[in-house]
C-alpha cells in the first residue's frame, strides 16, 4: 500500500476534523442551540476517511443519516456544513435541511440521506451514468447494518453487479439498527457473506483501523475503475453515541461500549505513524491545534451567521 | 471420561484475498453444517463430552438445533473478545481441562492461533478458510470420528499424530511469535488488511514443509524442494529479481512468477536474520509482526510444534483392529465399540 508521509497525515487530519466536529455538535446539541436531530459518527472516522481517501474529486460518495464524517472526508466545507447543521441561511441547503440534506455535487457528494437504504440505488445510478458516458469514475457507497436489510440495497447490489458498474459498497457494520441489535435483525454476522449472491467479491475489515480500510477499499477502487464491477466491504466498528442524541443507549452496555473505545482508531494511527517514523508526536499535536483553528472557525461563522428569513420559506420549493 | 474439543472461528474466509484473489467464500451456516457432522462423528466415537470455545455467531449451539448427540457439549466459560486471542486462550483451558483433542474450524491464521495456545494436546485442523496449507479439507463426519478415537485414546498419539515442527521468530533475541507454515519478510511498515499478494514486497521467507501441489507462500519453495512437516529441515529463501524463477500459485487464483537469488536448507535451532528494519513478518500469510527501526529479527526452525492427528492414519489403525467391525451371529454389526 501506498503509505507516503503526505497522504497519511492528511488521513490523520480529517479523522481528527470529523472527531472534533462531531465533539462540537454533541456539546453544542446538549446545549440546545442545534436545532433538529443529529446522528453522530464519533468513534467510525476511521471507515470514511480509509474509504474516501482512495477517491478523487471525479468520483463520487453517497452517505446516510450519519453522514458528517462521509461530507467531511470527501472535502466538504466544515463551515458550510457547521452553518447548515446550525440552521443558518449561509449553510449548505440555505439552513433548511440541516444535517441530513447536506450535497456538494462539485466534490462528488450526492448527498447525505435520510432514508434508510436510499443510498443503494443512487450509487448505482451514478456509477451507470460512469459506465455509459465512458468514464472511469467510481462511486462509493456507504450504507449501515441496518441498510443492509433493505431491499433497495439488495437490489443495488445485484444490479450493481449484473451490469458490472463501478460502485464499491462500504457497509458500516455498527452492530445496531437504531436499537436492534444484528443478533435479532440478521441471521448472518458477516454482511460481507452476502455478496456470494451476487458473483461479486465481500470482505470484512477492521472498520476501526484505517489503513486496513483504505487498503481493502482501494483494492476494491481499483477493480471498478478495471471495469470488474462492484465490491462489498464491510467495516466492523461501533458507534460510541446512540443512535441520536439523546438517545438512553438502554439497548447496549457499558463494558461493550467501554471494549470498543478502548479500540479508538485515532490513537491506534497515531501509534502507528509515531512507531513507522511517519510523524512525530509533536507533528500530530500541531495537526490537532490546526484543526481545532478551523473547527473554531467554523464555529464562528455558524453562530454568526443569520436565520433563514422568512420570506425565504417558498424558494427552491418544487411542488 | 473422554473429552473432546471444537474450536470453530466465524471470522475465517472473509479477508481481502476475496478481492485481490479468488479465495473461496466459506460463510459462518457452512460453518454449522460442518460441526453438526464433527459432532456426530464424535458420538459415534464414543466421546462423552465435549468443549468449545464460545463466540459471537453461536457455530455449535447452531449446529446443536438440528441434533441432539448423546454427550454433553459444553461451552467453555471465558470471554469473548472477538480476537485471535479467543482462540489462542481456548486452546490453552481446553489443554488444562484433560481434553484429549481440539478440533479446528478455520484456516493456517485459526490454527496457528490454536497451537500458540497448545502443550501437547493433539490438534485436528479443518478447513475453512483460504489458503489452506496447515488445515485439511476433509469430511467433518470422518474427521469427528477420527478425533474421537484419539480423545478416548483407542489410537496412540504416536499412532494417530505427526510432529510438525514450526517457525520462531525472535525479535531483539527474544521469541515473540510462531508460524506453522510459513513465515516471510515483507517490506513494509503497515500490518493494515493482514494478508499477503504482492510478491514484490518479499524479501525473504522461510518454510516448514515444501509440497509442489500446495497453495500459498508454501508453493513456491514447493517447486523446488519436497520436505515433510515432520522433518528436522525447512527452506529459506532470498527473494528478488534475480536467481532461478518459479511460478507458484500464492492464492486461490492467482500465480505469481518470483526470482530465488538464494536457498538454503534450514537446520533446527539456527537463527536466520530478517535484514533490515523496519519491516513486518508474515506469518502463515498474514502480516502480523512489526519489526522496528534498529531492532534485530530472525526465524528459525523448531521441531517441538503441534502435535497435528492424521486421519488417515487413525482410520487405518481402526480398520486394521477391526474397531468398527464386530462379528455377531446373524452377521457384521456396526455399532462402535466402547473399549
Amino acid at each position: 500500500m501506498s503509505h507516503s508521509k503526505e497522504i497519511m497525515v492528511k488521513m490523520y487530519t480529517t479523522m481528527n476534523r470529523i472527531r472534533m466536529f462531531e465533539s462540537m455538535l454533541q456539546e453544542y446539541f446538549a446545549a440546545g442551540k442545534i436545532p433538529g436531530f443529529v446522528h453522530l459518527y464519533l468513534g467510525e472516522e476511521a471507515v470514511a476517511v480509509g474509504a474516501c481517501s482512495c477517491l478523487t474529486d471525479r468520483d463520487s460518495i453517497t452517505s446516510t443519516h450519519r453522514g458528517h464524517g462521509h461530507l467531511i472526508a470527501k472535502g466538504g466545507d466544515l463551515k458550510l456544513m457547521m452553518a447548515e447543521i446550525f440552521g443558518k441561511s449561509t449553510g449548505y441547503c440555505k439552513g433548511k435541511g440541516g444535517s441530513m440534506h447536506i450535497a456538494d455535487f462539485d466534490l462528488g457528494i450526492l448527498g447525505a440521506n435520510g432514508i434508510v437504504g436510499g443510498g443503494g440505488p443512487l450509487a448505482t445510478g451514478a456509477a451507470l451514468a460512469a459506465k455509459y458516458k465512458k468514464t472511469d469514475d467510481v462511486t462509493i457507497c456507504f450504507f449501515g447494518d441496518g441498510a443492509s436489510n433493505q431491499g433497495t440495497t439488495q437490489e443495488s447490489l445485484n444490479m450493481a453487479s449484473a451490469w458490472k458498474l463501478p460502485v464499491v459498497f462500504v457497509n458500516e457494520n455498527n452492530g445496531y439498527g437504531i436499537s436492534c441489535p444484528q443478533c435479532k435483525s440478521m441471521a448472518v454476522t458477516d454482511i460481507a457473506d452476502r455478496a456470494a449472491a451476487y458473483d461479486m467479491p465481500g470482505v470484512v475489515v477492521d472498520g476501526n483501523d484505517v489503513l486496513a480500510v483504505h487498503e481493502a477499499v482501494g483494492e476494491a477502487v481499483k477493480r471498478a475503475r478495471r471495469g470488474e464491477g462492484p465490491t462489498l466491504v464491510e467495516c466492523k466498528t461501533y458507534r460510541w453515541r446512540g443512535h441520536f442524541e439523546g438517545d438512553a443507549c438502554t439497548y447496549r452496555c457499558t463494558e461493550e461500549l467501554n471494549e470498543w473505545m478502548a479500540k479508538d482508531p485515532i490513537p491506534r494511527f497515531e501509534e502507528k505513524l509515531v512507531e513507522s517514523g511517519l510523524a512525530t508526536a509533536e507533528e500530530l499535536e500541531g495537526v490537532k491545534a490546526a484543526v481545532k483553528k478551523e473547527l473554531d472557525a467554523a464555529l464562528e461563522f455558524a453562530q454568526s451567521s443569520p436565520l433563514p428569513e422568512l420570506s425565504a420559506l417558498l424558494d427552491d420549493v418544487y411542488a | 471420561m473422554s473429552l473432546a474439543a471444537i474450536v470453530a472461528n466465524p471470522a475465517s474466509g472473509k479477508d481481502i484475498r476475496r478481492l485481490v484473489a479468488h479465495g473461496s467464500v466459506f460463510d459462518n451456516q457452512e460453518k454449522v453444517r460442518m460441526v453438526r457432522r464433527l459432532l456426530l462423528g464424535l458420538e459415534r466415537a464414543g466421546v462423552e463430552r465435549v468443549l468449545y470455545m464460545p463466540e459471537g455467531y453461536g457455530i455449535v449451539p447452531r449446529a446443536l438445533n438440528a441434533i441432539r448427540p448423546a454427550m454433553a457439549v459444553d461451552a467453555l466459560e471465558m470471554p469473548v473478545r472477538n480476537s485471535q486471542e479467543d482462540s489462542i486462550r481456548a486452546a490453552e483451558i481446553m489443554e488444562t481441562l484433560g481434553a484429549g483433542v481440539v478440533i479446528v474450524l478455520g484456516g493456517d491464521g485459526t490454527s496457528r492461533a490454536v497451537c500458540k495456545g497448545l502443550a501437547r494436546m493433539p490438534v485436528l485442523p479443518l478447513s475453512t478458510g483460504t489458503n489452506n496449507v496447515f488445515p485439511f479439507m476433509l469430511e467433518a463426519t470422518v474427521a469427528g470420528l477420527a478425533a474421537g478415537l484419539v480423545a478416548r485414546g483407542v489410537v496412540d498419539r504416536e499412532i494417530a499424530c505427526v510432529r510438525s515442527t514450526a517457525l520462531e521468530i525472535c525479535v531483539d533475541g527474544e521469541p515473540v511469535d510462531l508460524a506453522l507454515v510459513d513465515a516471510a519478510v515483507y517490506e513494509d511498515v503497515f500490518v493494515a488488511s493482514r494478508a499477503v499478494w504482492d510478491m514484490s514486497k518479499v524479501s525473504k521467507l522461510c518454510l516448514t514443509r515444501c509440497r509442489p501441489d500446495s497453495i500459498g507462500l508454501s508453493a513456491i519453495g514447493g517447486q523446488l524442494e519436497l520436505i515433510r512437516p515432520e522433518e528436522p529441515r525447512g527452506l529459506a529463501m532470498d527473494l528478488g529479481e534475480n536467481g532461478e524463477r518459479v511460478v507458484a500459485a500464492i492464492a486461490p487464483g492467482l500465480f505469481e512468477e518470483v526470482g530465488i537469488v538464494h536457498r538454503e536448507i534450514m537446520a533446527p535451532g539456527r537463527l536466520y536474520p530478517v535484514g533490515h528494519a523496519p519491516c513486518l513478518i508474515a506469518l502463515d500469510g498474514e502480516r502480523e509482526v512489526a519489526v522496528r527501526s534498529g531492532s534485530q529479527a530472525a526465524i528459525r526452525l523448531i521441531l517441538d510444534g503441534p502435535w497435528v492427528v492424521d486421519v488417515g492414519r487413525v482410520m487405518e489403525a481402526a480398520r486394521s483392529r477391526g474397531i468398527f467391525v464386530r462379528e455377531t451371529s446373524a452377521g457384521r454389526d456396526f455399532r462402535p465399540i466402547r473399549e
